[in-house]
């Protein structure tokens, strides 16, 4: 028997309009590992930008 | 701030064959969220030798509070988890959240059902549903999770959309 879909929160519901699928699909188009080793490459990214900034300042 | 190193905490908890399952922000990226996040949360087993593993990966990691000043007498053993629950850790290898219990979820065991085996750098790993994550980020109830609902609703329907 099919359940009942829960109704979307109407807040959520505004942001799932503006979410960019394409960036899911190309997402979905890698394994788990890889999605976590292309979060890895950016975090360590933005570590690098942080810390330029910094240098920066000083 | 040194960036978190999502393979190296996920080997050495893997390797050390700690019983877990994957939630938060890393279970999101790994149902192939585009959102960024910086640390790795778990919900871990509370059985006694799980966290006897779990305590014996994680100290050459030096786990300390995060946030908390230094020189707390902290010590991270066993003893010290089995007497609390849920940890926010500073590690050398990052931010590492340890539940041992999670709001809409439970702990470990109770999470089980809501879990999906996985292949991680060759090693096997549960991670939590995408449809449970969904929960789980409703029952926090956190206005910051909305935005973040919104994707994990997107990729839900994307998954639907390329499964049939």
């Amino acid at each position: 028997m099919d359940r009942a879909k829960p109704s979307l929160d109407p807040v959520v519901a505004a942001y799932l309009k503006d979410v960019d699928r394409t960036l899911l699909r190309s997402n979905l188009r890698l394994s788990p590992e890889d999605r976590i080793r292309k979060l890895q490459d950016f975090v360590r990214l933005m570590s690098r930008l942080r810390e330029a900034g910094r240098q920066a300042e000083r | 701030m040194r960036p978190t190193d999502f393979e190296g905490l996920l080997r050495r908890l893997l390797e050390a064959r700690v019983d877990f399952i994957l939630v938060g922000g890393l279970a999101a990226t790994v149902h192939g969220s585009a959102r960024a996040t910086f640390d790795v949360d778990v919900v871990y087993s509370r059985s006694p030798d799980s966290i006897d593993r779990l305590v014996k990966a994680l100290a050459p990691l030096e786990p300390y509070l995060r946030g908390a000043p230094r020189g707390l007498p902290f010590v991270f053993d066993a003893e010290t988890v089995r007497r609390g629950l849920n940890f926010t850790l500073d590690t050398t290898l990052g931010d590492l959240d340890l539940l041992g219990e999670i709001t809409g979820g439970g702990g470990y065991d109770d999470l089980l059902s809501d879990s999906v085996p996985l292949t991680l750098f060759g090693f096997a790993c549960l991670c939590v549903t995408l449809p449970k994550l969904i929960e789980l980020k409703r029952a926090a109830g956190r206005p910051k999770d909305n935005e973040v609902l919104g994707e994990l609703q997107a990729l839900l329907e994307e998954r639907s959309r390329t499964d049939e």
